[in-house]
This record gives structure tokens, C-alpha cells and sequence, in this order.
């Protein structure tokens, strides 16, 4: 391992594929973005490692890992494009995932819509089994009903399978069998189980989580199967890590196993590395903004830490309402979506109005100006008539784009059905969407207790550096910071994401009662199984567990979360876990009541490596002067002055540290163009951040 | 001076008090007990500023909660003198005049304090399961349904009054459930004030007294103008909501009365309140008629006061829907939540796409279950159901959903860990949604098994039904057909849903929900819409043909439309 120096992170987006190699030995980065290739990803993949290694020739052999995140999963949910996947539940039980929970998301409206659930009612098959709520067998399983089930199922061509019984939290033997009966009858059809993907009660949270999976799962085999072959192919030998939600990674066979873990795996690699340069430079509170080709999505990241939830949705039917999505109950960073991507296709609707997204082009055909034979205007197709990107230096040149395709389209399809000016209705799909983000951005913002005034702006993504000016703006932010490589920039916090693995364990006990030492001996069982996962990552020692356990008052419905220290369970007195107990209780909610009984419900476990030491590497350009870093000035849109006016185009290789650059003006790099209004000026620190101040505040 | 603040300052402030109600609104998930509250979020959080004028309602809220609540709140605070209030002070009340209509809407409220003085007041009104009586509806006075709290200290300047905790633990059947359920809506309470007061600290305001003035003068103005888009008019219905069992009906007169940017609703000629328990306190009645107007003209403005200042309200002393004291109340939803429904109605003609057809859900279909189990330990749950919602002009009913009130169903795996019950079935009723243009949403069905093995609970479980829809079902508008009764049955024949059932181990009770009403000519359904339908199991073959006039090839499943607009040209002829 000594000699394979290199590690390589790679992020493949709606839109665009992001590489970044680091050499841990000399700290050098080499960076590429390419397009992704939709009918086979792992395209991309080796078209940009190709051009990586004309940098650095013969890099792969030497590559110790590949990290890689993915808006596959994800992607396939919202688009419907998952396995075609049946069901089998307990008999009386078929509705629960059409039933859902029953509320009504928005209480005050009569016409809310709801998601479809993703097995239709046809393929959603009963068994007549039952195991009671403390775990007995009720009703025994009938292994002959289960095959009849799985061939009305195969015949109605399933691909995947998803099980999911009652009480099965409490005892999946059920479960297991009908797992094993599956696996003998159709050896190739992809099976999940709720008790392994989400051994936790309440039906409903569990079946959607379990279905997600299922739906999910033969797209994600099979896609990480053919993208480690390619790397084989390649001459990689290294191992192979993908991002989870969680903001963990771990390798290419449990993602596979359990891809509703990877949902949000590409936008939480961003939140990683602005967690790591929030903690680099000292600031607190940090908005990490990652606008892509397809979706906008931030975090908040508060004192350092970004907030992991255990409970999220996709598909929301309505994008900002919470509880119109599927729920997925696996740990996830807290991200939001805030909006539409730079593909994302503006057009005018039935009410005369602009609308963006949701639907975009991708990569293909792309935005009209791809020149790839789209023809609807997106919100690069403004950006670019709007004089902020250079149709010569799109990709370093390495893709021109076509300036009069994008006008047509905007002519076509929105300034004459709006009887506008062409400006105007670039204009506009620019600046609707900074407001939507904006939108977003605030409620996401107040919803956790910030403040948009003290706020620090990361921007990433190909679209982040563009639009972070005006969206600052428009939510009062002071301050942006453009990291390095910010077109790519996620891919970094692939480097420092440790190797992690979260489980947890049900065990219902009254604190009174517990057995001590049979609840340490639970804890050493998920100490076993979470180093087994890691151990599959080819790490054996340093492994750091942290334990928390999950108490409640008897006959709570909820439990509040406690971590506590790695001391062998049996060595803790009871009176200590009790006040810990109440300690946590009274600061969340005031009050806590000692004589009432405590009951523990879940035990909690992580496994995780060390954080990988990554050092950011100080740019290398000596103090030079401004004038050899301008590239010249380009007539761009002011969205203050509401007209064409003359930016100072910076080539930003060329940046020394202590470079300051007034507004207005252009920052080019590859693969991110930086916008910065005339209210603001831009200054470069040691690292080749560019850190983007407003003159006054606005 | 009052100030002023600038469009985006206020959004900012605006959005951050709805997550400051809504993150207490989620507190309670966390630490209530009983699964009424913590699955099935019967209960609404909300503040006020300093003068109890309502400024913000969670988002998940009940709305005859959240309206109620609006109206009582700023009447309770006064029921101590203000200038004696001290931090710490914590109220309890669930008078149902003062509040949502029954006993067991138990409110407790607190004064916000900042910098020395009251910033505002957190109420939450938690629907308790239980709170002593009898569960029945068929009550003569409200003596009978359980304990009445007038507004009591429950905590004074920060210490425990325990004689009033007492006198609560001493009257309902499950005191741990109950006293738990209370200390989680002090929780609550404590969650949004110590926001309330970061929010303020944060943003350098020393109140929120101009915040609330801009806020609920914006969201006034707006509802004016959604209002003004309705035609000048009086609009009338006249309808009747079945009495239980054997009761008599009730008929419900209303007039709505638009002009220019006002509403006047008048309950003139309305029934007299009964003799058992439906009749319904002005604050409740008066949720459900700004529930109709609010979502069908301006749903979306967050609520508070501003929103409620266009719509005037009028029923007669002593009617159904503004009973006397001391009127029995237990089950005020099973008329009380008609009132949406009949606006709806009543305006119609005029707003056609802004309403939908009658729901399964109206009333929300209650039951409460309680006994003891074999070691002779009290258990008390209850659940709501929902129904198919009614369709509107481009929509079909959402399936199973509790409106106009809301809330969510307890899980199967939750009530069978709570209590002895099994669970045997919940699922949709095919060709239980009234066929329609557009269908109304399916209702459902639940069969709840009491066991008889080693795990049976002691003789008898008692089973209370507040519900409706056994004899009226939801109708269906413009030609749309009605939606399915509701049927409540026991060991397979059907039984009266009104007063107590008292179950024995080894019963199956079986409650079918009601189906929504459909909304135009079923005749001019896609014919391809039926046969996804069909496919989906929601309408059978048969009904496709009788109801649709569509004829589908059974195994096939394909639509023969040669036939089908033959016959349909022939019925409509």
C-alpha cells in the first residue's frame, strides 16, 4: 500500500462528472469534469481518467482508493426509473404504502397532491402469517404460500423484491424464511428485507424505506459492479468506497445492499468539505451551497457541525412542503433542496408565468447552447446570454458553447410568448431563480435558528460560483467563499469523509430491570458486525466505535438519544444512566421528572476510522501583479443597474495570494466561472480561496 | 414608534415563527404518551403576542383546534389579572365554551417573558383520550363526559400546584397516560418559549407587538382580496346530518353572505341543541366555516388573527351550533365538522373549481377502546379514521384522509404494543369512492380482533363510536355519484354504532369508513382513467359498467369502446 500514493475522488452528477486526484505525498491536486453519460456512467469515468493521466502519467496503478458519490439512486426515484418491484406483506396489510399515514401535509389545502407509491397495488402480494407485537408466532408461516406468491409475482415480470411483515422489528424470523425462500426460488431476483434495511417499528416508515430500496437496488448492483470492473479494466486495483448520506463512506458491496443509503451520496460529499474548511478558517456558521446541473441543494452547517437527521423524503410532490415525499428513515446529513439546477428548462406556463424546472435537460441533450441538439432554454442558456460565461472558455474552451442557439431559445420559447425583450427574459429566468433558491434558502435558514445576515456562503458546483452573488444579495448574506476547484470542489469532501458505518439494535427494557452486562454483550454483537462491515474496507485496526442508547419515560412514544462513553455497559451504575437521562431531558424541555420510570428502547452504534488527514495545499503562484491575472473586460448583465455594463475578466490561475479584485468582474477557472457584482470586491487568501465581500451591507 | 420592516426582513421573521411553533409542534412526538398525540397528531400548537392576539399555528395543526384556539385563547388569558402573571406561570383549562368544544381538548398555556415583560403566550390543546366520564355520545349533559377544568394554575411563578395534579389523577382512568400527556404539553410550551426569546435576543426586538401588527395586517389584506373574487351574494343550504340510532335529525340552515370584501355567516333556522352529545360551542362551529373559506380562496398565507377578521359569524343562543352550557359535547365533530362540507355547498354555484364533493372523513370517525388487561392494568387508546375525500373539478378524492379536521392513524405495530388489540386488516374498500367525472377517494376498512388466548384482556373491551355516515352518505356534486356509508360491524352482522359496545374476548369489529363523493357525470370519466382503476383495484369490473358505463374485457383489461360510447350515449339519453 506504501508505494499507491494516489487517491482519487469522483462525483457523477445529473449533468456533469466531477474528478479531483490528490498525491498524498506531494499534496498536488489535478482536477477534470466531463459530461456524464447517462446510458452508461462509467463512460465518464474512464474518459476523465484517461485525461487524467496525461497530467500524471501512470497514476492509476498507484491508486489507492476511489471515492465516489452518485445521484443514480436518487435520480432513479424522483424519475420513476427503478426496478419494477413487488411486495409481499402480511395478509390485511397490502395498503399500508398506499395508505401512508393519513395526514394531510397542508392542513388548509383541499387539493394537495400525494406521491404515488413506487409497487403498484397489483404487485403488492399478501402472506397469511402473523407474529404478535411482543414477537410470538401467531400464525405460522406457510413456505408453499410463498412460493405461490413469488410466481404470480415473477409472472408479472418483478425484478426486485421487497419484504416487509408485521412486527417483524420485534421478530424477523418471518422474515428471514420468506427472505431464504426467495433466494431459492429466483437465485437472480434482487431481494430486500425490512428487518435488515430498517429493523424499527411502525409499518409504514419501514415498508417505504424497505420498497425504496428494493427499487432501487438492481440499478445500483448493477451500475457499481460495472463501474468496478471498468476501474479494473483500467489497471486499478485499489478499493473502491462510496459515499453515504450519512456523510460516511463505505465499499461498493454494502452500498449495493443497502442503496437507500446512498440517496443523497453526491450533495453530502460538499457539506464534508465545508464542514472541513469551516473548521479550517474558524467560521461558524456556514450556508453550503451546491448548485449542479439538475438541483440545488444546501446545509447549514452551525458551529462546525452539519446536523444528521434520521429521517428524511424524497420525491416531494411539492418541493418545499414537508411530508408530500416518500419518508426514508436512514441517517442522512440535513440537506435541503433549495432549487432548480443550471440545466434545469425555463418556460412559460398556463397562467402566463415563468417556470423553472423541475424537469431539466441533463446531459443530453443539455442546454440549447450544448449545441447537442437541445432546444429549450435553460438557466445556462441565460447565464451565458447574459454575458456572465464566456462561450469560448466553457470547460477551458474544451466545449464552446453556441450563444446564438441559447438566444434563440429564449426568444422563442419565453420573451415572445411574455411579448419581452430577449435581455429582459434572460433576465428574468436568472433572476427567478436566485429568488426561488432564495425562498428556500430562508425558511431552510430560520427553520434551523440562523440568521442570513452572519452567515458565510460555500459555493460549489458548476452553477454555485455563478449564482451565489445574487443569491447572497437577496438573502442579505455578507460573504461568500469560492474554494478551490469550486466546479469540482465537492469531490474534496470525499477525502475527508471517514470510513463509517451506523447501526442500531431494538431491545425494549425498563432501566430498573436491565441486565447490565447482557446489554454490553448487544453492544459487542454491533461492535462485531460494524467492524465486519468496515473490515470489508480492508481496515483492521484504529477502528473508533461510539455507543449512544435511545431512553424514554415508560409509555413515551419517542426516545431521546444519549451517547455515552465506550466503558463496558456492566461497569455503569444505574443512578449515573438515570441522570444522564434527565440531565438531557430538562435542557430540551425544561422539566424532567426523576420519579417517573425510564424505560431504554435502542441501542446505537458507529464505527468509523480516524478522519483521514488532508491537507489543503497553499497555492503555489508568487505575488504578482493584477494586471498579468486580467484576461481583459466583457460587457455582462448588472443586476443592479439592470443593463449591460463592462466586467474585469480574471483568469483565476493565474491569483496570488493577497490578490484583490474589485466588482464588477468575472473569475475564470475549467470548470466555474465567478460572478461578483459591482457592490462587492473579491480577494484571494493563501489557499487560492476567493473570498467575495459586499462593499456596504445590502 | 412603531417599526416598520422591510418585505424580506419580514418574510425572514415570519418564516422563523412558523418554525419556532412547528419545532415545538414536533416536541411533542417526542415526548407525549399516549399515541393519539404522538402518531396520530391530534393536537395543535400556537402563540400569540402580548395582547393574545394569534400570531402563528403549526403547520401540522388540526384546524378546529388551531380556529378554537384562536378565539380562546385571548379570552383565557384574561381570566387572571394580567399584571400578576409571573415567568413561570403555567394554565390549564379545557372548559369546551372557552375552548374546542370538548372536555377532552385540554389546553395548557404559558406567559412568554422577556426583558421583565410578557412577549407573548404559547397555548397547545392536546386531545386526551381519556379524561374520565362516560366515552359514550349519547350523553344528556356534559356532568356526564368527564372532568371540566375551569382556567387553573398548574404551575405558579415555576412551582407545581400537586392538589391540581391530584384532583386530574383522581378522575380519569389512566392517570399516567393522562399526567404524562400533560407534562408533554408543558414541554412543549417550554420549546417555543425559550425560541420565542432566543428569536428575539438574535434579532435585537424587544417584542413582538409590531411584528404581529405587520403580520397580521398583511395576512388580513390578503384574505380581503381573495375574498373579493368571490361574487356579491347570499348563498344558502339547508341540510341534514343523521341522528344516531334512532335519533332524530339534525337540520343545519346556513347562509353565507359575500359583499365585496366581508363575510357574514348566519345560522338562522338551525335545530336546537339535542339532548346528547353533538352539539358544538360557537368557537368550534366557527373553525369549520373559515376552514371552508380559508382553503378554498387563500390557502396559502399562514393563519393568524388577520386571516379570521373578514369572516363574521351568527347562530342563535341555544342552537346546535352554538349550544348553552350545559349542553353535552363529547362528540361536537359528528355536526361540527359538517360545517366545511356545507359551505362548500352553499357556494357551489359560485366558485365551482374552488370546492370539492362530500368526504368520508366528515366527521372524522373516531374510536376509543379501552379496558383492562389480564393482570388487570387499564389501557385507554383511541384512534381516528379517515375517509375517501370528496373529488373536486380536476381532481380525484384523495384516498382515507381525515378532513376537514386532520390527523394521522395510529400505526398497526403501535396499538397492538399499546394495548391487547390485534389488528386484522386496514385497507382500501374498492368501489367505495362515489363515481364521478372525477372519483371521490376510497374509504377503508379496519377490523380490530379482541383476543382469546393467553394474551386476552379481561371481559369486557369497551368500544365507543363517534362517527358518522351510517345512514347519509357523502354526496357527490354536479352529477357526481355518492360515495359508500360507513358500516360498523361486529362478528359479522351489522351493529349500532351509537352509545357503548362492550366487546368479549374473541370478537372481530369491523369499522368500514365512508367513501367521497364523485364530482360531474360519471359518463364523461377517460374511459381510460376507469380502466386504470380497474387495474389499481379501486373500482370492479362491474362497476366500471354500472356506474361508468365503460365495458372492460376482463382479461384483458381493455376498454371495448365501440360498446362503451354506445351505451353510454344510450343512459344519458
Amino acid at each position: 500500500m506504501l508505494n499507491k500514493v494516489f487517491r482519487m475522488g469522483c462525483d457523477i452528477g445529473g449533468t456533469f462528472t466531477d474528478f479531483v486526484l490528490v498525491n498524498d505525498e506531494t499534496g498536488a491536486f489535478s482536477i477534470y469534469k466531463c459530461l456524464t453519460t447517462p446510458s452508461d456512467p462509467s463512460d465518464a469515468v474512464e474518459t476523465g481518467m484517461k485525461a487524467l493521466e496525461t497530467q500524471s502519467p501512470g497514476f492509476i496503478s498507484d491508486l489507492a482508493e476511489v471515492i465516489h458519490g452518485t445521484t443514480l439512486v436518487i435520480n432513479a426515484i424522483i424519475e420513476r426509473k427503478g426496478a419494477r418491484t413487488g411486495l409481499i406483506t402480511t395478509k390485511g396489510f397490502r395498503d399500508v404504502l398506499e395508505l401512508g399515514r393519513e395526514i394531510r401535509y397542508d392542513a388548509y389545502d383541499i387539493f394537495s397532491e400525494y406521491p404515488k407509491a413506487l409497487v403498484p397495488r397489483a404487485l403488492r402480494t399478501e402472506i397469511d402469517e402473523r407474529i404478535t407485537s411482543d414477537g410470538r408466532v401467531l400464525r405460522p408461516l406457510n413456505d408453499d404460500e410463498v412460493k405461490h406468491v413469488m410466481r404470480l409475482l415473477l409472472d408479472a415480470g418483478v425484478e426486485s423484491v421487497a419484504i416487509c411483515l408485521i412486527n417483524s422489528y420485534e421478530n424477523p424470523e418471518h422474515e428471514a424464511r420468506v427472505k431464504k425462500l426467495v433466494e431459492e426460488f429466483a437465485p437472480d431476483l434482487s431481494v430486500s428485507a425490512s428487518y435488515e434495511v430498517l429493523p424499527q417499528i411502525r409499518e409504514y416508515e419501514r415498508t417505504s424505506t424497505t420498497v425504496t430500496n428494493a427499487y432501487v437496488k438492481p440499478i445500483t448492483v448493477k451500475y457499481l459492479h460495472k463501474l468496478s470492473s471498468r476501474l479494473q479494466s483500467l489497471g486499478f486495483n485499489g478499493k473502491l468506497f462510496i459515499m453515504l448520506s450519512s456523510g460516511g463512506i463505505t465499499t461498493a458491496s454494502t452500498a449495493g445492499e443497502f442503496p437507500v443509503r446512498i440517496i443523497e451520496s453526491g450533495p453530502t460529499a460538499a457539506v464534508i468539505a465545508s464542514q472541513h474548511y469551516g473548521r479550517m478558517f474558524g467560521i461558524k456558521d456556514i450556508f453550503c451551497f451546491d448548485m449542479g446541473g439538475t438541483t440545488a441543494k444546501s446545509c447549514l452547517i452551525q458551529k462546525g457541525e452539519a446536523g444528521l437527521v434520521s429521517t428524511f423524503e424524497v420525491g416531494r410532490v411539492q418541493r418545499f412542503k414537508k411530508g408530500s415525499g416518500l419518508p426514508i428513515q436512514v441517517p442522512v446529513v440535513d440537506l435541503m433542496e433549495i432549487g432548480a439546477g443550471g440545466g434545469s428548462l425555463a418556460r412559460v406556463n398556463r397562467m402566463g408565468l415563468l417556470q423553472e424546472g423541475p424537469e431539466s435537460a441533463g446531459a443530453d441533450p443539455g442546454p440549447a447552447c450544448y449545441g447537442l441538439g437541445g432546444k429549450k432554454p435553460t438557466v445556462t442558456d441565460a447565464d451565458l446570454t447574459l454575458g456572465y460565461l464566456d462561450p469560448n472558455y466553457f470547460l477551458g474552451g474544451s466545449m464552446p458553447l453556441d450563444l446564438n442557439a441559447a438566444r434563440k431559445a429564449i426568444d422563442e420559447e419565453v420573451a415572445k410568448p411574455l411579448n419581452t425583450t430577449l435581455i429582459e427574459a434572460a433576465f428574468g429566468i436568472h433572476d427567478l431563480i436566485n429568488e426561488t433558491m432564495a425562498a428556500a434558502a430562508k425558511t431552510h435558514i430560520a427553520e434551523k435558528g440562523g440568521n442570513p445576515n452572519s452567515i458565510t456562503i460555500t459555493a460549489f458546483g458548476g452553477a454555485g460560483p455563478v449564482h451565489a452573488y445574487g443569491l447572497a444579495r437577496k438573502i442579505g448574506a455578507p460573504r461568500i467563499i469560492v474554494p478551490p476547484l469550486a466546479g469540482v470542489g465537492s469531490a474534496l469532501g470525499f477525502f475527508t469523509a471517514p470510513v463509517a458505518f451506523d447501526l442500531v439494535r431494538s431491545h425494549r427494557v425498563v432501566l430498573d430491570e436491565a441486565d447490565f452486562n447482557s446489554i454490553e454483550k448487544l453492544f459487542e454483537d454491533l461492535e462485531k458486525e460494524s467492524s465486519a462491515i468496515l473490515q470489508q474496507s480492508g481496515a483492521v485496526e484504529g477502528i473508533i466505535f461510539s455507543r449512544s442508547i435511545d431512553m424514554r419515560f415508560v409509555g413515551q412514544g419517542a426516545e431521546t438519544n444519549l451517547p455515552i462513553t465506550n466503558k463496558a455497559f456492566g461497569e455503569w451504575q444505574r443512578h449515573e444512566i438515570r441522570s444522564l437521562f434527565d440531565q438531557a431531558y430538562e435542557r430540551l424541555y425544561g422539566r424532567t421528572y426523576p420519579d417517573t420510570r425510564v424505560e431504554l428502547i435502542s441501542f446505537r452504534m458507529r464505527a468509523s476510522l480516524p478522519q483521514r488527514p488532508f491537507q489543503t495545499p497553499r497555492i503555489t503562484t508568487s505575488v504578482g501583479k493584477l494586471r498579468d491575472c486580467i484576461k481583459g473586460t466583457r460587457e455582462a448583465y448588472s443586476l443592479i443597474h439592470k443593463k449591460f455594463i463592462p466586467f474585469t475578466v480574471v483568469d483565476r490561475l493565474k491569483l496570488f495570494p493577497g490578490a484583490s479584485i474589485n466588482g464588477p468582474a468575472i473569475i475564470e477557472e475549467r470548470e466555474s466561472t465567478i460572478v461578483v457584482g459591482e457592490d462587492a470586491n473579491a480577494e484571494i487568501d493563501d489557499y487560492g480561496f476567493v473570498w467575495i465581500k459586499f462593499k456596504a451591507p445590502h | 414608534m412603531r417599526q416598520k420592516f422591510d418585505p424580506i426582513t419580514l418574510e425572514i421573521f415570519w418564516r422563523r415563527l412558523i418554525s419556532i411553533v412547528d419545532e415545538a409542534d414536533a416536541s411533542v412526538a417526542r415526548t407525549a404518551f399516549s399515541s393519539l398525540l404522538r402518531d396520530a397528531h391530534d393536537y395543535t400548537c400556537m402563540f400569540t403576542d402580548s395582547q393574545g392576539r394569534e400570531l402563528v399555528q403549526g403547520t401540522l395543526c388540526t384546524p378546529g383546534m388551531a380556529g378554537a384556539m384562536a378565539i380562546g385563547v385571548k379570552k383565557i388569558i384574561h381570566s387572571f389579572p394580567y399584571s400578576e402573571y409571573q415567568p413561570g406561570d403555567v394554565i390549564i383549562v379545557n372548559d369546551p365554551w372557552l375552548l374546542a368544544g370538548h372536555l377532552n381538548d385540554v389546553c395548557v398555556l404559558s406567559p412568554v417573558f422577556y426583558k421583565g415583560r410578557i412577549v407573548a403566550f404559547t397555548a397547545c390543546v392536546f386531545h386526551h383520550s381519556d379524561i374520565g366520564g362516560r366515552v359514550a355520545s349519547d350523553n344528556r349533559e356534559v356532568y356526564e363526559e368527564g372532568l371540566f377544568i375551569p382556567p387553573l394554575k398548574l404551575y405558579e411563578a415555576g412551582s407545581l400546584n400537586e392538589s391540581v395534579l391530584n384532583m386530574i389523577r383522581w378522575n380519569v382512568r389512566t392517570p399516567e397516560q393522562v399526567i404524562g400527556d400533560i407534562r408533554s404539553q408543558v414541554a412543549s410550551n417550554h420549546v417555543c418559549a425559550q425560541k420565542v426569546v432566543e428569536m428575539l435576543s438574535d434579532e435585537g426586538l424587544d417584542d413582538l407587538n409590531d411584528l404581529a401588527e405587520d403580520i397580521i395586517c398583511r395576512t388580513e389584506t390578503s384574505m380581503r382580496m381573495a375574498i373579493e373574487n368571490i361574487p356579491n351574494g347570499q348563498y344558502r343550504y339547508q341540510g341534514l346530518i343523521e341522528g344516531a340510532g334512532s335519533r332524530e335529525d339534525i337540520k343545519i340552515n346556513l347562509t353565507v353572505d359575500v359583499k365585496d370584501r366581508d363575510i357574514l355567516v348566519d345560522f338562522d333556522g338551525t335545530s336546537d341543541q339535542v339532548n346528547w352529545g353533538v352539539n358544538v360551542v360557537y368557537n368550534f362551529t366557527y373553525a369549520y366555516v373559515f376552514m371552508a373559506l380559508k382553503s378554498s380562496f387563500d390557502p396559502d398565507i399562514p393563519i393568524n388573527e388577520g386571516a379570521t377578521r373578514p369572516i363574521q359569524m351568527v347562530a342563535p343562543d341555544g342552537c346546535v351550533v352554538n349550544c348553552s352550557f350545559p349542553a353535552a359535547v363529547a362528540a361536537r365533530m359528528q355536526v361540527g365538522h359538517f360545517m366545511t362540507e356545507m359551505v362548500f355547498r352553499a357556494l357551489a354555484p359560485a366558485v365551482p373549481d374552488r370546492i370539492i364533493a362530500g368526504s368520508g372523513g366528515t366527521p372524522a370517525q373516531t374510536n376509543i377502546f379501552y379496558g383492562r388487561d389480564r393482570e388487570g392494568n387499564p389501557w385507554h387508546t383511541m384512534i381516528i379514521r379517515g375517509g375517501g375525500m370528496g373529488a373536486g373539478k380536476s381532481m380525484d378524492g384523495h384516498h382515507c384522509a381525515i378532513f376537514p379536521a386532520n390527523g394521522a392513524n395510529t400505526p398497526v405495530e403501535i396499538l397492538e404494543s399499546d394495548t391487547p388489540l390485534m389488528v386484522v386488516e386496514r385497507s382500501l374498500l374498492p368501489d367505495s369512492g362515489g363515481p364521478g367525472k372525477k372519483r371521490g377517494g376510497l374509504g377503508r376498512k379496519m377490523v380490530i380482533h379482541v383476543p382469546d388466548d393467553k394474551l386476552s384482556p379481561l371481559h369486557p373491551v369497551t368500544i365507543a363510536v363517534q362517527a358518522g355516515r351510517f345512514r347519509y352518505p357523502p354526496e357527490g356534486l354536479f352529477e357526481g355519484g355518492h360515495g359508500s356509508k360507513a358500516l360498523f360491524i361486529r362478528n359479522g352482522e351489522l351493529a349500532d354504532p351509537s352509545g357503548l359496545t362492550f366487546a368479549d374476548p374473541g370478537d372481530y369489529v369491523e369499522f368500514h369508513s365512508a367513501g367521497g363523493g364523485g364530482y360531474g357525470s360519471p359518463f364523461d370519466r377517460d374511459p381510460e382513467d376507469v380502466v386504470q382503476d380497474v387495474k389499481n383495484g379501486y373500482v370492479s369490473i362491474e362497476k366500471a359498467y354500472e356506474d361508468y358505463g365503460v365495458i372492460i374485457t376482463p382479461n384483458s383489461l381493455e376498454v371495448n369502446e365501440a360498446a362503451t360510447v354506445a351505451y353510454r350515449q344510450r343512459m344519458r339519453s
